[in-house]
C-alpha cells in the first residue's frame, strides 16, 4: 500500500468545498491498536494509515453521527462525508444505500483493496503488545511486523483475521476514489465454524449457546459497532412495550442476540466487527455466517453487493422455499 | 414428561383467512386439541419474530403462525414477507438448539375449518413430542 | 498484621479447605477471564493478568432482584442475602475500587443490598508479579500490591505463597488452613519487598492527575471533547467494565402474575441514560457523554468522596473497540489546563 497517495488523495478530497471531513484510520496509542479519525483539514492527512491492522469498519460513522437541534436559523451542513474503506466496508455503504440508511450522493468512497487484515488477538498472543504502537505491513502473501527495529514475517495462514479468510469481496464494491491496485480475491477457508455446529445434536447446540449467550454482558457494543444497526429507536432500547427485558441473563440475552441475529439476516456484511469488540468474546460471527449462508443459498441473495438491489428482508419471491409450512 | 402434559401453544392467526378459518372450524363443530391459544393479527407479515421469542419466554411449549395461502393475503403480499422471514427465523432457532417441532407456519383459508383441525393436531403432536420447553424460558432462570 | 508462607505444593490442599465455602476465583473462558465459583474437585490456577470482567458484579450484580411481589397483593418479598463468600485472586486495584465505591452506597442512604454483600465477601487478593500493559494504578494511589479494602493478600514468591493478614476477616480464613501454613521469616518478606518494587516498575503508563480535578469545570466547553470523542461508540464497554463504575436502573418486570423490582447496571454512555420523557436530551452527543464519564470518575467524586473514582486498571483502554485511551484524554486534559 502506497501511504503517500492515499496520503495526498485524502488531502485533496477533504480540501473541497462540499466535504465536511474524511473518516479513516490512525495509529493508536499503543500497541496493535489503530484508532478511526476525523480528518477535517489536509494536514490531518498525514496522520492516516492504511494497514494489516485496520480492521474496524468505518461505515458504522456514517449512520452514528448524533444531531442536535439547530438553533433558529441555522442551517445544517449538508456537506459530504468522505470515508476510507476496505472491501467488506464497502459493502456495508452499498448496503446503507440500499437501505436508504445514506444517499449515495452524500458520501464520497474512497476504496482501498485490501489483501486482508491480522487478527490481533492472536498477533497479541504469539507477540505480546508493547506500550509503544507497533506497525504491521504487508508483505507479498504475508504480513511483517515492524517493532523496536525488529521485521517478522507473520505468515498468513497464521494470522490473517477469520473474516478474511471467508472475504467474497477484498476489493470494493463501490469507490469514488480507488487508490491502489486491485488485488486478487483468494480462495476461501472451507471451514466457516457453522457446520461444526451443525453436526451437534439439538441438545448440544442449545447448551452451546446456552453457555455462550449466558457470557453476554448487554454492553450492547456488537449493535453500536455494527454499520447495519443503526434503527433510531431500537426494540432493545424500548420499555413500552418491553421486547426484551433489562434483566442480564440467559433468557433475555438470547432473546436480545436471536432479534439481533435475526434482524441482520440478509443484511449483515459479513465484516466481523460484532465478534472483534465483544468484550465478552461471544462468536456472533458464527450466527451472522449461518443466516448469510442460508440466505445465500435458499434465497440467492447476498447483501451489500448491489446498489440497486431490493432489501432482503423487505422483498420476496413468489418461488421462496415454503417447505416448512403446513 | 409426565403422562398427562399438555403442550401450551401460542398461534398468531391472521384476520382474514386462518382467524376466520378457525372460526369456521368452531361453528362446525369439527373437533381440534384445545391446547391452542389464538392470538389475532391483521396479517402473518404483521408477526415480528419477536413475538414468537417473547411467547416461548414465556412459557409457551410451541408456536403456530398461520396465513392466507400465497396469493389470497388481503394485503396482496404480507404472508410472502412473513414465509421469508418465518422461514429464517426457523432456521436460526433450529440452529441456536431449539427443537424445530415447536415451531410451524401454515396456510388455512377462511373455508378451511377441517385443514385447521389437521393443522392444530400436527402442532400439537409435535410439540407433546418435543416435551416441555425449558430452553430459554424465563422461568427456567432464577428469576 | 501476620505474614504466613503457603508452599505452592500444598495449594491443592488449600483450596480443597474453602471449596466448601463458596469459593470464587478467575476462571477462563474462551480468551477472556472472569471470575466463576470453584466446583468442588477444581483447583484454580492463578496466572498473570486481570480479569476482564470486573469482580464489581459480586457486590453489585449486573441485574439485581430489590423485592418480588404478586399482582394485586402488596406484600413484597425481599431476597435474603446470607451465603458468605470468598473472592481468590482479587487485584489490588479491584479491591480499592470497592472501598471507593462503598463511599457512594453508604453515602445518603445506606444501600442494603450492596453493603449486605460487601460484609459477607471475603477478599483475598493477588499482588500482581507482571502488571497489564495498561495498568497505571501506582498514579492513583494504589500498586501492585496495595492491601486498601483486602482481607487478606497473596504475594507469589515463586515457590510459595506469602499470605499477609489484613483485617480479622483475613485472619479468620487464615487460622482455617493454619496447618497448611508456617511463619513466613525475614528472608521471605524481602523477597516480597523486591518483588513488589520490580512490578511496580513494570508499570508503564501513567497519569498526572494533579489540578485536573480543579481544573475540570473550566474546560467545559474546551474543543478537547469534540476531538477525544469523535470516534466513540456509544456502547458500554467501557462503563460496564470499569470497577468504579456504579449506575443503575431499576425496572419492574412481570411473569404471568408475578413480578419483581431490579435494578441493573446502566451506563453514562448510553443515549437513553440521560433521556427524557419528553424527548429532550440533556447530553445530546457522545461528547457530553464522554465528558461526563471524565468527570464523573476524575471531578464530581473527588468533591463528594474526596477520592478519585478511577483506579488505574487499564480496562476500559484494553476492550474500547476505538482505542479511546483515558490517559491519552487525561493527559490532553492535563495540557490544556
Ligand atoms: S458485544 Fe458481546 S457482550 Fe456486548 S452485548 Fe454484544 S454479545 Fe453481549
Ligand atoms: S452484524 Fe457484525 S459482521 Fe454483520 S455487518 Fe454488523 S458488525 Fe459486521
Ligand atoms: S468503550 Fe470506547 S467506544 Fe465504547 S463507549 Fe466507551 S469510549 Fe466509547
Ligand atoms: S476508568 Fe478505566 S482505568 Fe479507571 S478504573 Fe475504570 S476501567 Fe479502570
Ligand atoms: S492496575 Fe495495578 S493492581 Fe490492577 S492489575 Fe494492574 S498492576 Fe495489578
Amino acid at each position: 500500500m502506497d501511504l503517500e497517495q492515499l496520503r495526498k488523495t485524502a488531502a485533496e478530497v477533504v480540501v473541497r468545498e462540499d466535504v465536511k471531513y474524511l473518516i479513516g484510520w490512525k495509529q493508536g496509542s499503543y500497541g496493535y491498536r489503530v484508532a478511526p479519525v476525523f480528518v477535517e483539514d489536509a494536514s490531518g492527512a498525514a496522520e492516516l494509515l492504511f494497514s494489516p491492522l485496520c480492521t474496524a469498519n468505518l461505515a458504522t460513522y456514517l449512520t452514528l453521527v448524533e444531531k442536535t437541534p439547530l438553533p433558529r436559523g441555522q442551517e445544517a451542513d449538508k456537506r459530504k462525508v468522505a470515508l476510507l474503506v476496505k472491501g467488506c466496508d464497502s459493502r456495508a455503504v452499498t448496503q446503507l444505500i440500499v437501505e436508504h440508511g445514506i444517499n449515495r450522493d452524500q458520501v464520497i468512497v474512497v476504496g482501498c483493496p485490501c489483501p486482508g487484515v491480522v487478527d490481533t488477538e492472536k498477533l497479541a498472543e504469539k507477540y505480546p503488545e508493547q506500550g509503544k504502537p507497533a506497525e504491521v505491513e504487508w508483505n507479498g502473501e504475508n504480513f511483517v511486523l515492524l517493532c523496536d527495529d525488529k521485521e517478522t514475517e507473520l505468515p498468513r495462514d497464521q494470522f490473517l483475521a477469520e473474516k478474511c479468510r471467508l472475504c467474497r469481496h477484498p476489493n470494493p464494491v463501490i469507490s469514488d476514489i480507488t487508490v491502489g491496485e486491485p488485488v486478487e480475491p483468494w480462495t476461501l477457508a472451507d471451514d466457516n465454524g457453522v457446520e461444526e455446529i451443525e453436526g451437534k445434536n439439538l441438545e448440544e447446540r442449545q447448551a452451546y449457546w446456552e453457555e455462550q449467550f449466558s457470557k453476554c454482558i448487554r454492553c450492547y457494543s456488537c449493535r453500536n459497532v455494527c454499520p447495519l444497526c443503526y434503527c433510531q429507536d431500537c426494540i432493545l432500547d424500548r420499555l413500552n412495550p418491553t421486547w426484551v427485558n433489562r434483566a442480564v441473563n440467559f433468557s433475555e440475552n438470547t432473546a436480545f442476540n436471536i432479534a439481533r441475529a435475526f434482524h441482520l439476516a440478509g443484511r449483515c456484511i459479513e465484516c466481523g466487527e460484532c465478534e472483534r469488540v465483544c468484550p465478552a468474546n461471544i462468536p456472533l460471527g458464527k450466527l451472522n455466517r449461518k443466516m448469510a449462508r442460508e440466505v445465500r443459498d435458499k434465497y440467492g441473495f447476498e447483501p451489500g453487493v448491489d446498489p440497486e438491489a431490493e432489501p432482503f428482508q423487505a422483498s420476496f419471491k413468489p418461488d421462496d422455499p415454503e417447505d416448512f409450512i403446513l | 414428561m409426565s403422562e398427562n402434559y399438555e403442550p401450551n401453544i401460542v398461534a398468531f392467526l391472521c384476520n382474514w383467512c386462518s382467524y376466520a378459518g378457525a372460526d369456521l372450524a368452531g361453528t362446525s363443530r369439527v373437533h381440534y386439541p384445545a391446547n391452542i391459544q389464538v392470538i389475532r393479527v391483521m396479517c402473518s407479515g404483521r408477526v415480528n419474530p419477536l413475538y414468537v421469542m417473547n411467547a416461548l419466554q414465556q412459557g409457551a411449549d410451541g408456536v403456530l403462525i398461520s396465513g392466507c395461502h400465497p396469493g389470497d393475503c388481503h394485503y396482496m403480499e404480507g404472508n410472502f414477507y412473513a414465509r421469508r422471514r418465518m422461514g429464517m427465523l426457523k432456521d436460526l432457532m433450529e440452529f441456536v438448539g431449539v427443537d424445530p417441532k415447536r415451531f410451524h407456519m401454515s396456510w388455512v383459508s377462511a373455508s378451511e375449518g377441517h385443514k385447521w383441525k389437521e393443522v392444530v393436531e400436527k402442532t400439537v403432536e409435535e410439540a407433546r413430542e418435543a416435551g416441555p420447553f425449558e430452553g430459554f424460558r424465563r422461568r427456567q432462570i432464577d428469576w | 498484621m501476620s505474614a504466613m508462607l503457603l508452599n505452592k505444593e500444598k495449594w491443592p490442599e488449600f483450596i480443597g479447605k474453602l471449596t466448601g465455602k463458596n469459593l470464587w476465583a478467575p476462571k477462563l473462558e474462551g480468551e477472556a477471564m472472569r471470575f466463576a465459583p470453584v466446583a468442588e474437585d477444581e483447583v484454580p490456577e492463578l496466572t498473570d493478568g486481570n480479569t476482564r470482567i470486573p469482580p464489581k458484579n459480586i457486590v453489585f450484580p449486573q441485574t439485581e432482584t430489590m423485592y418480588r411481589f404478586q399482582l394485586g397483593d402488596f406484600e413484597m418479598k425481599e431476597p435474603e442475602l446470607k451465603e458468605e463468600m470468598i473472592l481468590l485472586g482479587i487485584r489490588p486495584c479491584d479491591a480499592r475500587a470497592m472501598v471507593i465505591v462503598d463511599k457512594l452506597f453508604s453515602w445518603d442512604v445506606d444501600d442494603p443490598y450492596y453493603l449486605k454483600r460487601r460484609e459477607l465477601v471475603t477478599l483475598v487478593g493477588l499482588a500482581c508479579s507482571e502488571p497489564g500493559l495498561n495498568c497505571f494504578c501506582t498514579s492513583l494511589g494504589g500498586g501492585p500490591a496495595s492491601t486498601e479494602g483486602l482481607d487478606l493478600l497473596m504475594v507469589d514468591l515463586g515457590d510459595s505463597y506469602l499470605l499477609e493478614t489484613i483485617t480479622p476477616k483475613g485472619e479468620a480464613l487464615v487460622s482455617e488452613v493454619s496447618e497448611l501454613l508456617i511463619e513466613a521469616d525475614t528472608e521471605k518478606i524481602k523477597m516480597k519487598k523486591k518483588m513488589v518494587s520490580e512490578s511496580e516498575g513494570k508499570i508503564k503508563r501513567s497519569v498526572d492527575h494533579k489540578g485536573i480535578p480543579e481544573g475540570l469545570p473550566g474546560l467545559w466547553e474546551d474543543p478537547l471533547w469534540k476531538s477525544v470523542s469523535a470516534s466513540c461508540l456509544g456502547c458500554g464497554t467501557c462503563t460496564y467494565l470499569c470497577p468504579t463504575c456504579h449506575c443503575f436502573d431499576i425496572q419492574d418486570e412481570t411473569e404471568g402474575f408475578e413480578a419483581r423490582r431490579c435494578r441493573m447496571w446502566d451506563s453514562c454512555m448510553f443515549e437513553e441514560y440521560t433521556l427524557h420523557t419528553s424527548g429532550h436530551n440533556p447530553r445530546p452527543t457522545r461528547r457530553e457523554r464522554t465528558r461526563n464519564r471524565i468527570n464523573h470518575k476524575y471531578n464530581y467524586y473527588v468533591d463528594k468522596f474526596d477520592v478519585i473514582a478511577c483506579v488505574g486498571c487499564g480496562r476500559c483502554i484494553n476492550l474500547c473497540p476505538v482505542n479511546i485511551d483515558i490517559v491519552e484524554i487525561l493527559r490532553q486534559v492535563k495540557e490544556a489546563l
